[in-house]
This record gives C-alpha cells, structure tokens and sequence, in this order.
C-alpha cells in the first residue's frame, strides 16, 4: 500500500552493467509536490535511478511505481501517458542539434497535438522561454550559439513544454559557474512554486542541494543511506555521509 | 617442452581458436537478427511517414542532391575506363560496333548501382552512423525517448525512405553519365564515331536491365540507410565510439552490398 502522498517509489531497486552492480536494492519515495534531492559521488548509480524512473532503463530486480502504477514491467502498455506527465532535464542538456531553440520547445508538443497551430505553439514558446527567464528574441538562434547556462535554461523549457507534473534534474549545475549554477538553483525553486511540480534533482553539488531540496537522500555503494531535511542530513551521524557533505577525502576527518 | 606438453598446448589453442570462431559466428548471427528486427521495426511505421513530409523531403534532399557532384565525378569516369578496357580487350577479335554495347550492358547491369552505391555507403551510411552515434553520446536519443517521440519514426525511417527514394534516381543518373563518359572516350581518343557507339548502345539495350539495375539500387539503399542507423545506436562512447561506428557502417554496407548483388543477379538472370 503505498503512502497516500507519494507520487515516485523505488522498491528494491537493482541494476546491473555487465559484472558491476550498480544499485544494490534503492528503495525510495517522493511525494507529490516535493524537490527530493539525490547526492552521491560520480558514477554512482544516480542518474541510472533518474533513468528508471521515467522508464528509459529496466531493472534487473525491484519495482518502479510512479503515481500508483508499476512502470518497471517489461510489457507496460500506458508508458506513453506516463511519460508524457513527466520531463527530464538532461546533464549536457540533450538538445537537438539539427532544430532552433523555438523548435527544440515545440517539436513534441506538435507531434503529440496535431490540432494547435503554429500560432499556438509560438505562443507557448514564447510563454515557456519567458518562464525560465530568457528572452523570446532567441528562438531562431541554435543550441551552439547558446552559453552552457542557456543550452541548460532551454533544457528545462523544452522539459516543461508538455506541462509536466514530474520534473528530473541530471546534474542540473554541473559545469557551470556559481553564478549561473544559483540562476539554475532560482529555476528549480520556480518550477516548484509556480508550477507545483515534484521534482526529483541528482547531484553532486551540496549547495545546489541545500538550496532546493525539501529532502536529501544519499546514495552510497548502491543504496539509501540517508534520508532527510538538509538540516537533518548537516546533522547526520554517518562517517560517509559527513565525507560526502564535508567534501573530505578520508573518511572520518576533521575539518 | 614434452611432447605431451606440446600436444597440449596446441589442443589449449585450437580449443580457444574454435571458441572464438563460435563466438564469432553466434555474434554474426545476433547482429543478424538485430539488424533484420530493426528493419521490420522500421518496415511498421511506414504509414507514419506521411505524417512528418518535411523530415522526409529534408532527408532526401540531404542524401539526393548533396551526393550528385560525387556521383557526376565517378559516374564519368566509370563509363570512360570502361570504354577504355573494352576497347582494349575487343581489339583484333571484336568490332567497335559493340563497344557501346559492352558499356552499356556493364554500367547499367553492374557499375552503374554497385559502385554508386559502394561510394554513397561511404558518404551517406557513414554520414547517419556518424550522426545518430553523436546523438546517441549527447543522450538526444534518450531525450526523444522522454518526450515520448520515436527514435525510429522520427530519426530512422526519414532516412530509410530517404535512400529508398535518392538511391534509384542516382543511379539513373549515373547510368547516363557513365554512358556519356564512356562516349566521350570513345568519340575522342578511341576513333569510334558517335553513331557507332549509339547504335552499339541500342543494340542490345533491354529495359529489363534497367529495371533490374533500378532494383538493385533501391535495395543497396535501404542497406546503407539501415546499416547506418543501426550502428549508429549501437555506437561506443565518445569519439572512438563514433569513429568505429561510421567505419563499421561502411564495411558492413559493403559486404552486403556485393553480397546482394550476387543474390539479386543469381535469381533475375
């Protein structure tokens, strides 16, 4: 039975890439509504618990329920209305070289609404672009014209195009400067508020953390060690946990 | 070493030369059926096609009109080396009224799909390897999976159809050019006069031949558009990966491409 509140569960989560096990039974819950916080270290198994949660990896063992629905089967039949309640952004951004930034925004919301016209879809382009705090004006540019904080802006705009109630961050503030990474930090907080989304985030940078999350869980050696409030997690008794936030490289040091 | 020792040794690397002869062989097979799903995966959305004109036109566009100064290039001088060889070889035993035979029955049975298509394996199956395997790396692939678009209806088939559609228009083209190169020879270094050459052409010309030729070239293709795409998903990471995606599109184009070719000609003629 799961929690009247929760919208993503992860039970016994196991995945294998070739010999080395990467999740060693994850389970997890976000509820609705919430910015759950994954942190690990690199190649963790992070993103590969983001993959399976909008269906684009299978588990080796465990269930993926999202909304009361078990996802993780290999012959889910409604696949398509779940993913389309869900957007993703990626951690180099993923955008589609070949299209402009209006494009990028529009292409999906086309495809899967042949009825809008192309006044419509501008609109929204517009609309989703003013969102996230960039100016209409660049529509028409393409994605290797744009800086790494905008290709990232446009990855979240192109995640919202479809009015998700799911939102996945991969690493959203990796491999950008401080100043652009709280701009992205801005955006999570917004989409939360504005748009009421759940929003699972993965990452490794404990500011970002701290800043968006209502809960923090910490992935180690393929499972949950820690679950809580980012003031709880600053006050967690586990050495790894206090390595990991600290920022150590020994466990156990002393700042 | 012992004798016993030796036969031993020798038995150890027979026994890993046959395991990895099987192991080989049950690769084959596996990318056999991979490639053959893949195709009838693309074969179902067909329908869909007509859905999205634009990633259809852009596509043939891409692989048409962008290859015809290659296929200009080697269509010329396929149909002059051939006049030049018949030429060659007719001397003494065979009159020049049947060199435009000769050239005719070669580039539109033969050359004229076989290596045009052994040339656009290079230029377009390495081109969509190249492409989908940086898509792949970019994770776009999975972002299409996210936004609930079909790789296969939206990336795959536009290129399939793509080359369907270009693959026989360029080999008409190259056909003719090769024809006109193989006049240019023969008019200009070879003293045969044009109207030897033509009626040499006509002589025995069949539009069997064409259709056949016509055939070939719509299923070299499909082949360089399908193995393109599917090493392109199944691209390594990084540049390597890419790297070695696009080369094995182009081997593996090649091999089937001949292959074919024995096939086709085996069960037509």
């Amino acid at each position: 039975m799961k929690p009247p509140d929760s919208i993503i569960e992860l039970r016994g989560l196991e995945k294998s890439f070739g010999r080395q096990k990467v999740l060693k039974g994850v389970d997890l819950t976000a509820r609705r509504g919430e910015t759950m916080v994954i942190i690990g270290t690199s190649g963790g198994g992070k993103s590969v618990i983001l993959k399976h949660c909008i269906g684009l990896l299978q588990p080796d063992a465990g269930e993926v329920v999202v909304d009361g629905q078990v996802i993780s089967r290999r012959h889910f039949s409604d696949a398509q209305t779940i993913r389309r309640r869900m957007g993703m952004l990626f951690q180099g951004s993923a955008l589609f070289d070949s299209m402009n930034v209006g494009e990028n925004i529009k292409f999906a919301v086309r495809e899967h609404n042949r009825d809008l016209t192309e006044d419509a879809l501008d609109a929204m382009v517009e609309e989703k672009l003013r969102l996230i705090n960039l100016s209409p004006d660049i529509r028409f540019k393409m994605p290797s014209e744009l800086s790494g904080g905008m290709k990232k802006r446009l990855g979240l705009a192109r995640a919202i195009a479809m009015n998700p109630e799911i939102l996945l961050y991969d690493e959203p503030t990796t491999g950008l400067d401080p100043i652009t990474s709280d701009v992205i930090n801005d955006l999570i907080l917004d989409m939360q508020q504005k748009l009421g989304v759940t929003s699972l985030v993965v990452t490794h940078d404990m500011v970002s953390a701290y800043k968006v999350a209502n809960r923090i869980a910490m992935l180690h050696e393929g499972r949950i060690i820690f679950m809580g409030t980012p003031d709880e997690i600053r006050a967690a008794s586990n050495p790894y946990v206090q390595q990991f936030i600290r920022g150590q490289r020994k466990l156990g040091a002393t700042d | 070493m012992t004798p016993a020792a030796f036969l031993e040794s020798v038995g150890a690397q027979a026994t890993s030369a046959s395991g990895r002869l099987i192991q080989s062989a049950l690769n084959l097979l596996e990318r056999l059926g991979e490639t053959s799903r893949l195709l009838v995966r693309m074969i179902r959305r067909l329908p869909l096609a007509a859905k999205n004109p634009r990633l259809l036109a852009s596509q043939t566009w891409r692989m048409g009109v962008s290859s015809l100064p290659l296929v200009v290039v080697i269509s010329v001088f396929i149909g002059a080396v051939t006049a030049i060889q018949a030429h060659y070889q007719f001397r003494g035993f065979i009159p020049d009224t049947y060199l435009g035979t000769a050239v005719c029955k070669f580039v539109i049975i033969e050359s004229g799909p076989v290596l045009t298509a052994l040339v656009l394996a290079g230029r377009i199956g390495s081109a969509i390897a190249a492409e989908v395997g940086t898509m792949k790396e970019k994770e776009e692939l999975d972002a299409m999976a996210v936004l609930d678009l079909d790789p296969l209806r939206y990336l795959a088939l536009p290129r399939l159809l793509g080359a369907l559609l270009s693959f026989p228009l360029l080999v008409i083209l190259a056909d003719c050019l090769a024809l006109l190169g193989g006049w240019a020879i023969a008019a200009g270094t070879l003293k045969v006069t044009t109207a030897t050459y033509v009626h040499g052409i006509r002589f025995l010309f069949d539009t069997y031949d064409l259709w056949v030729g016509l055939l070939k070239a719509f299923c070299f293709g499909g082949v360089v558009a399908l193995m393109g795409f599917y090493q392109g998903v199944k691209a390594g990471a990084g540049a390597k990966g890419v790297g070695q995606a696009a080369m094995r599109s182009v081997v593996s184009s090649c091999v089937w491409i001949l292959m074919l070719d024995f096939v086709i000609v085996y069960i037509v003629y």
